[in-house]
């Protein structure tokens, strides 16, 4: 082999090895920045696992390795400590181990489902008894809806655990037939049980992330799957009117009072939106009270699209002079503004 | 604007941090993992029965007539869970932990109506009837409960007492059970005083974590 060669290949051998000394990217595993927030980590978690679950490409022999992968991350990038230890160090320079499994993080977010990916529901056995589904109604406020959330919960439930000893199961009646002497026989009804594990019910708990998504709607849910039983959880808006907007749909409506001066000159202001961001408005022209003004893409986003906004939908009202204007001040109105009377009678209700 | 919000919002944060090394136990204060939390759903355990607070669709037989509210000693009925949920609406927002002394309302998760109790004597005891009254989670005034506990808020390792705000009496069972149709079931009712028979635990169920407000976007400085 040419020296040049041999050389370059060293090289490159050498890089290998480094890159796998050095320990993986997490950020780049879940597709963020190094900036990103604990929100988008989460984010990124929750639509890569879906896309990367084994169950979901059984033709891809990494299709594990990745899953894996993408755990570690994480699990690294969502605790702050691991996560400043693994900025300063790298991959090695975290001090235990990854301790959790892939599995525990996944059904934080998920539950425990085997089936979800189009299986078979796991044979419930009858002997143990079925936890209750529960539904548990969450208030999400409207900023959560402009912007998404998650939302930690822990779940205490009684689970059943293997015990010492065995217990009596599948009990039925038989029919049992005794020989009493030469020729005679008795048949007689018997409770005949099956030997199985013991099992006691013991109370754990664990800790479940809930996604509020961008756009949710009243009434929607969001199911966890566990052994035997669903979690529910159902959004809703609270009954109480949010001080600034209100929620049509995907669209937002908000209403600003302007001064009978701005009314006439024109005026520039903005709107504080419901992550912060302002909404610029300018009008040089005169705004009637009533008059509306449209923001296309202002408004809330698509749940099955975020990209696409609704609009938000400004309606003005005027709020005129309180006190009586002075005689001067009415004559100089009437020269500023040169309108004649006008005083026309018309039906304004129109049948409603 | 934001220098200000900012420089305003570090004094009180450092207090908090060292209020939270003071207390003993600052473990659990300090994720607040151990709270009771407006929006949680629960299942409250008799501590001296071992019963769990429970409702169903059948009415007293006597009374007020309303849904009656009972005692159950299966730990795995649907019918067990309770919401937790402040005293008016938008008074205790999600994830905000319930403090010693603040009322709340208990609304059974199932029926959607609320821990409820008023002068009428309970059909076992002749102690004072517990009912659970209203529609979708909205009653009136007697469903106002106050959490009795030591310390700041409501822990839930805690045993706690409730204390019906409009009459005074307190949630207990003290064992009598009914007959058909819910054999086997405890009386639950309110008594004038605080004794072994009224404190409750939470148990079971979906405990909301005290929430971190979200930022707004802001620049750093």
């Amino acid at each position: 082999m040419a020296p040049q060669n041999l050389s370059t290949f060293c090289l490159l051998l050498l890089y290998l090895i480094g890159a796998v000394i050095a320990g993986r990217d997490f950020y780049k595993i879940l597709g963020v920045p190094r900036s990103a927030s604990i929100k988008d980590i989460k984010k990124a978690y929750r639509k890569l696992a879906l896309q990367l679950h084994p169950d979901r490409n059984p033709d891809d022999p990494q299709a594990q390795e990745k899953f894996q992968d993408l755990g570690a991350a994480y699990e690294v990038l969502s605790d702050s400590e691991k996560r400043k230890q693994y900025d300063t160090y790298g991959e090695e320079g975290l001090k235990d181990g990854h301790q959790s499994s892939h599995g525990d993080i996944f059904s934080h977010f998920f539950g425990d489902f085997g089936f979800m990916f189009g299986g078979t529901p796991r044979q419930q056995d009858r002997n143990i008894p079925r936890g209750s589904d529960i539904i548990v109604d969450l208030e999400v406020t409207l900023e959560e809806v402009y912007a998404g959330n998650f939302v930690e919960v822990v779940r205490n439930k009684p689970v059943a655990r293997q015990a010492p000893g065995k217990r009596k199961c599948n009990c039925r009646q038989e029919m049992r037939t005794t020989q009493l002497g030469p020729g005679r026989f008795q048949m007689t009804q018997e409770v005949v049980c099956d030997e199985c594990p013991n099992v006691k019910l013991v109370n754990e708990e664990r800790t479940l992330e809930v996604e509020i998504e961008p756009g949710v709607r009243d009434g929607m849910e969001y199911p966890f799957i566990g052994e035997g039983e669903i979690l529910i959880v159902d959004f809703y808006c609270p009954n109480f009117l949010h001080p600034i907007f209100e929620r049509r749909g995907d669209d937002l409506y908000t209403n600003v009072t302007i001064s009978l001066v701005e009314s006439l000159v024109g005026f520039e202001m903005a709107i504080t939106h419901l992550d912060g961001h302002k909404v610029h408005i300018s009008r040089d022209k005169i705004t009637r009270p009533g008059a509306k003004l449209w923001k296309k893409g202002e408004g809330l986003p698509n749940f099955d699209n975020n990209n696409i906004k609704g609009s938000l939908i400004i309606t003005f009202d005027v709020d005129f002079p309180k006190e009586q204007l002075t005689e001067e001040a009415r004559e100089g109105i009437k020269r500023l503004l040169k309108q004649g009377s006008v005083q026309k009678v018309y039906n304004g209700l129109q049948g409603y | 604007m934001w220098i200000a919000g900012c420089g305003g919002a570090t004094g009180p944060v450092l207090l908090g941090l060292l209020l939270e090394l003071l207390v003993p136990g600052g473990g659990a204060a300090k994720t607040g993992a151990g709270l009771v939390t407006c929006g949680s759903v629960l299942k409250l355990l008799n501590t001296h029965h071992r019963v769990r607070l429970h409702s169903h669709d059948i009415k007293y037989g006597s009374g007020s007539g309303q849904q009656s509210v009972t005692g159950v000693e299966s730990s795995d009925d649907a019918n067990s869970y309770w919401r937790i949920r402040g005293g008016s609406e938008g008074g205790c927002p999600r994830g905000s932990p319930v403090r010693c002394g603040q009322a709340v309302r208990l609304t059974h998760v199932l029926t959607g109506k609320n821990l409820h109790t008023h002068h009428f004597p309970s059909p076992l005891s002749n102690n004072q009837e517990v009912s659970a009254f209203g529609e979708d989670g909205e009653g009136d005034d007697l469903d106002l409960w106050t959490v009795r506990c030591s310390g700041q808020h409501w822990e839930r390792e805690a045993a706690v007492r409730f204390q019906h705000v409009g009459t005074s009496v307190f949630l207990s069972v003290t064992g009598e059970q009914y007959g058909s149709p819910i054999r086997g079931q405890h009386e639950v009712h309110g008594m004038p005083s605080a004794n072994t028979y009224n404190t409750w635990k939470a148990m079971e169920g979906i405990f909301i974590k005290p929430s971190v407000e979200p930022s707004a976007g802001h620049d750093e400085l």
